[in-house]
């Protein structure tokens, strides 16, 4: 059931026969998708992706408690949209790349802070060993076994897999035997041929992107996806992807959640030509993923390229899911974001209920840990400084 | 109807709340030592008290919002002296005649790790005495004339330990005694002393001798008469640490206005019924606005809200103002402790802008394609309507493609009183002199529960709608503004656009309508939703509920392009402006260019036509992009 207003409204806008497909469950095709990114009714089109959206989570929006860790950011590609990536860890180019011992350090340090999941993302080192990946999983899982490991993009898979030798299979089974939770979503770009070879030319692609995927869900291992749109693709490109998202989701049901990730401009070659898509564009585009997607169960705003407004507001564009806490983020920072670093998990609830919605933690694989249909007690007042001058 | 008795010292820092009073029709004043106020408001032969803040502990009284006598620095009149350092003490005398200046000096000395003997002596013999080892705490008027090698000011000390202001005396009152009129009336009578306080301060000279201009500097800088968060939290640590060392019994701090409850009483409505008729077009009373603000969902507001704007601007142009920001003087008497901006008259940050600058700035817009000032300053009290309509006609005569969008309600009823004029002849008299319409600031929330709350000495609800009818009367238009997000009830939201409605429709001189969240860090006020979420349905219920304003403007500058987009997918077809920063000179040109493409690129991705529009929201075809 969608309301009177929402059903007159996409009705005014030629939305009517989408709508119906919508409210029947029948499935979108590409040109609907089309339309509905080009219909610029974005109240109208919010109301039809809430309605997809309180159908399969109610008034639920999932966040997680998380770190993120980036042992280098050293990387032989070229992505012309990357602010992150340095060619050498000399200090002039201010590339860095942590010893194995300083990277698990850096995780476990976290340990205080009831953190369920690291986000390991490096760059396409050109030494590093083989087994500085693996040790580096091994050794986390050894001293924290609890905590869930989501790491590295198929962009590093198939990089290794080249570099050493090793089929998708092994690469991915060897990281699974150290301690591989989940896999990222990143490096999926848009995939469109046109896109890539103007923007990233020199790491995998599209098809081995989805090989990659489709090998870990064939291993039990879950994933996520992503698009990084608003640069130089077109509307029907980013429908292209989102249809061979779907379609390998058909075949292996192994994604958990899809995010679209808006481009940011600052310190990169492709920010010199392209400004920063708009909000709008990021609520339209969150509202016709939920739509489009039919076959996948969670949507993500990841708040810290969104900003936390927005973030809020997509709550009600068929999102689902605001990521975390996010302690440590540094690609979009680099790339220009001005949102803090972390968030608490009190700021998080706040976000969400003033949105209406109730906030429930997820872990790493979307199995819900609590909702929070209570509001956290308050906290407690700042004590005054008068007993520090005493001391 | 008889008057209310108010009991208060007759110290100079005094003097500003109670001035005003001895010619109040409410409220008859009584003049008594500190000690003295306490005794008889606990006798009951006065109804109220201007008490230290001491004597509140452990009764049952209600304090008046909003105004107090404090300081959030030095202050002069609460010393501690002695001709050694404070650490050397071992004896100190307490003038009892403050026991609230007794409590500070014992929390100052703990926190200082000193634990002298303290022996009550009053404090003529006590300063004589202090000499040694020995201390003496001196209070009120005569601390002007002391002179000793070592001095605490505690209020300073104060301060420094808490990061928060002193708040001195307050008026208290027996619960249930206080009428909200009442609290206006001392409202009133403080926003009146606290713009004579020159005059105050030479009457004292001439009655107690001394250099008028040290009372001036006193009571304008030292002494603080406004009450925001800081100074609530200030006094309620003061009382909790007190009682927390059993210098005080424990005390539970309540206000007049925390009992007040002016509930309308509600019809039942439906939520679709008020949805529909609001989309429709059909007037929406308040019980269903208020139903909408509790209850609709976000896109069922936008939708109707959405479908509202159409039906009034269906041609997908959204329109947007080039224009400057320019605050002509930082120096403001009301010194609001929110505000970051204000200077006191003779600090040395305290400036009002001088023809040349204002000539660069103007020049500066007009190169920039810019036809508008927003004019707005602080209330300073030497600047008389002559300034202003000088100022204007210059602009005017110099300049006369720049139209002056001039002077917040505030203001001009500031002019109006240091010019002694009444409303209509001073808002003529501006209009004369080149004033062409009125921004809505200062607005808040119009209702004079909250108001009393969060800006006790701004003007009141009526007296800001008064100014607003005065002006559309006079032939003027001007917007009108909402802040939302401090602390309010969504039937003070309500009331707020009802106010605004009802005058509308009397003048129909508002051209726009204008909301944003308060924005602050570390104040009490934050408790409330400023969320983007409340900011579209505040927007949203506005545009169903004010059926006869013709624009709503998004506002990018503090929600962010993105929510603002989505404003105008939820009812607003306007994108406010586009501002010429005030640092930017030479590289202006750059700056300014990127904004108004990045306006117009916000526009035009969410699905609208941006057009230039002058003040009157007139479109300006020739110069859109």
């Amino acid at each position: 059931m969608i309301s009177a207003l929402a059903h007159k409204a996409l009705e005014r806008d030629g939305l009517g026969p989408i709508r119906d497909k919508v409210l029947a469950g029948t499935r979108l095709t590409d040109a609907d998708a089309l339309q509905l990114f080009e219909a610029h009714d974005l109240a109208a089109l919010g109301a039809l992706a809430n309605h997809v959206r309180e159908a399969r989570h109610g008034q639920l929006a999932f966040y997680n408690r998380n770190v993120h860790l980036n042992p280098t950011n050293v990387c032989v590609a070229t992505c012309k949209f990357c602010s992150f990536a340095r060619k050498d860890d000399q200090l002039a180019s201010e590339g860095y790349t942590m010893s194995l011992d300083e990277a698990v350090e850096k995780v476990l340090s976290k340990r205080a802070l009831g953190i369920t999941e690291v986000h390991i993302v490096a760059g396409l080192h050109p030494t590093l060993p083989w087994d500085y990946y693996t040790g580096l999983l091994r050794r986390i899982r050894e001293a924290w076994p609890e905590l869930a490991i989501k790491a590295f993009t198929a962009i590093e898979y198939h990089y290794w897999a080249e570099k050493f030798g090793k089929s998708y299979t092994q690469v991915l089974s060897e990281l699974r035997d150290a301690g591989l939770t989940t896999i990222p979503g990143g490096g999926a770009e848009i995939f469109a041929p046109r896109v890539r070879r103007k923007i990233c030319d020199d790491k995998a692609t599209a098809e081995q992107w989805l090989e990659v995927h489709r090998t870990a869900h064939g291993l039990g291992i879950r994933s996520n996806a992503t698009m990084l749109y608003g640069h130089i693709e077109r509307l029907d490109e980013r429908v292209d992807h989102m249809r061979r998202l779907r379609e390998l989701q058909d075949e292996t049901h192994g994604f958990q959640v899809f995010i679209p990730l808006a481009f940011h401009p600052e310190h990169n070659m492709i920010g010199k030509a392209y400004p920063k898509p708009t909000g709008f564009d990021a609520l339209r585009t969150a509202a016709v993923a939920r739509l489009y997607l039919d076959n996948f169960d969670h949507m993500k705003a990841y708040w810290v390229s969104m900003g936390e407004r927005l973030a809020q507001v997509a709550l009600g564009f068929g999102v689902d899911d605001l990521d975390g806490t996010v302690l440590e983020e540094r690609i979009y920072h680099m790339a220009g974001s001005t949102v803090p670093q972390a968030l608490s998990e009190r700021s998080l609830h706040d976000l969400i209920r003033a949105a209406g919605r109730i906030p429930a933690e997820r872990d790493s694989l979307y199995n819900v840990l609590k909702v929070h249909d209570q509001p956290l007690p308050p906290a407690a007042p700042p004590p005054p400084r008068l007993t520090v001058v005493s001391a | 109807m008889p008057k209310l008795k108010a009991a208060a010292v007759s110290f100079l820092n005094a003097w500003p709340l109670t001035e005003a009073l001895k010619d109040s029709e409410r409220i008859e004043l009584v003049l008594a030592e500190p000690s003295r106020c306490a005794a008889l408001l606990e006798a009951g032969e006065v109804d109220l008290a201007l008490l230290p803040v001491g004597a509140l502990a452990g009764k049952d009284y209600e304090i008046a919002p909003g105004m107090a006598v404090g300081a959030d620095g030095a202050v002069q009149t609460v010393l501690l002296v002695g001709e050694q350092p404070a650490s050397s003490w071992d004896e100190v005398f307490l003038d009892t005649a403050s026991r609230t200046s007794v409590v500070l000096a014992k929390l100052v000395l703990d926190s200082m790790g000193v634990h002298p003997k303290f022996t009550p002596l009053p404090a003529v013999e006590g300063v004589a005495r202090a000499v040694g080892t020995r201390g003496a705490l001196v209070i009120g008027d005569r601390a002007f004339d002391v002179v000793k090698p070592y001095v605490l000011d505690l209020s300073k000390e104060w301060n420094r330990l808490t990061g928060l202001p002193m708040v001195f005396a307050v008026w208290a009152a027996r619960p249930g005694v206080l009428q909200p009129e009442d609290v206006q009336e001392l409202a009133r009578a403080a926003q009146h002393g606290q713009g004579i306080r020159t005059e105050l301060a030479q009457e004292f000279a001439r009655q107690k001798g001394g250099d008028p201009e040290k009372y001036r500097r006193y009571l304008t800088q030292r002494i603080r008469y406004g009450v925001g968060p800081y100074e609530m939290t200030g006094m309620e640590t003061f009382l909790r640490l007190a009682a927390e060392k059993g210098y005080l019994p424990p005390t539970v701090v309540r206000y007049a206005d925390d009992h007040v409850t002016r509930q309308r009483v509600r019809r039942v409505v439906s939520l679709d019924t008020a949805l529909q008729k609001g989309a429709d077009g059909e007037r929406i009373d308040a019980d269903e606005a208020e139903l909408l603000d509790e209850k609709a969902p976000l896109l069922e507001l936008g939708l109707a809200a959405d479908a509202r704007r159409r039906a009034l601007h269906g041609d997908g142009v959204v329109t947007y103002i080039v224009s400057r920001n320019v605050n002509y003087t930082n120096v403001c008497t009301t010194a609001c402790h929110f505000c970051a901006f204000y200077r006191p008259r003779g600090h040395r940050e305290a400036y009002v802008l001088t023809r040349q600058e204002l000539a660069v700035k103007i020049e500066e817009t007009l190169a920039l394609g810019g036809i508008e000032l927003l004019l707005q300053g602080g209330l300073h009290p030497d600047l008389g309507i002559e300034y202003y309509e000088e100022l204007f006609r210059w602009v005017k005569s110099t300049y006369p493609a720049i139209s002056l969008h001039a002077l917040s309600p505030e203001e001009i009823w500031h002019i109006a009183r240091t010019s002694e004029l009444s409303l209509e002849p001073t808002i003529r008299r501006l209009m004369a002199a080149g004033m062409d319409s009125i921004p809505g600031g200062g607005a808040e929330i119009l209702d004079d529960e909250v108001r009393r709350r969060i800006a006790p000495l701004k003007c009141s609800t009526d007296e800001w709608l008064t100014v607003m009818r005065t002006a559309h009367r006079a032939g003027l238009k001007s917007t009108a503004t909402l802040m939302f997000g401090v602390g309010e009830e969504p039937r003070h939201r309500v009331n707020h656009l009802q106010r605004l409605r009802d005058l509308q429709d009397e003048t129909h001189g508002f051209t726009a309508f204008i909301c944003w969240p308060f924005q602050s860090s570390n104040t009490r006020l934050t408790a409330s939703d400023g969320s983007a979420t409340a900011y579209l349905r505040t927007n949203a219920l506005a545009r169903l509920f004010l059926d006869n304003v013709p624009h709503l403007q998004a506002s990018w500058v503090t929600m962010g392009g993105g929510v603002a987009q989505a404003a105008l997918h939820m009812g607003c077809d306007d994108f406010g402006q586009v501002m010429i920063e005030e640092n930017v000179v030479s590289a202006a040109g750059t700056t300014f260019k990127m904004d108004s493409e990045e306006v117009e690129r916000h526009i035009r991705d969410a699905g609208f036509r941006p057009s230039r529009r002058n003040m009157r929201y007139d479109r300006l075809p020739g110069l859109a992009t």
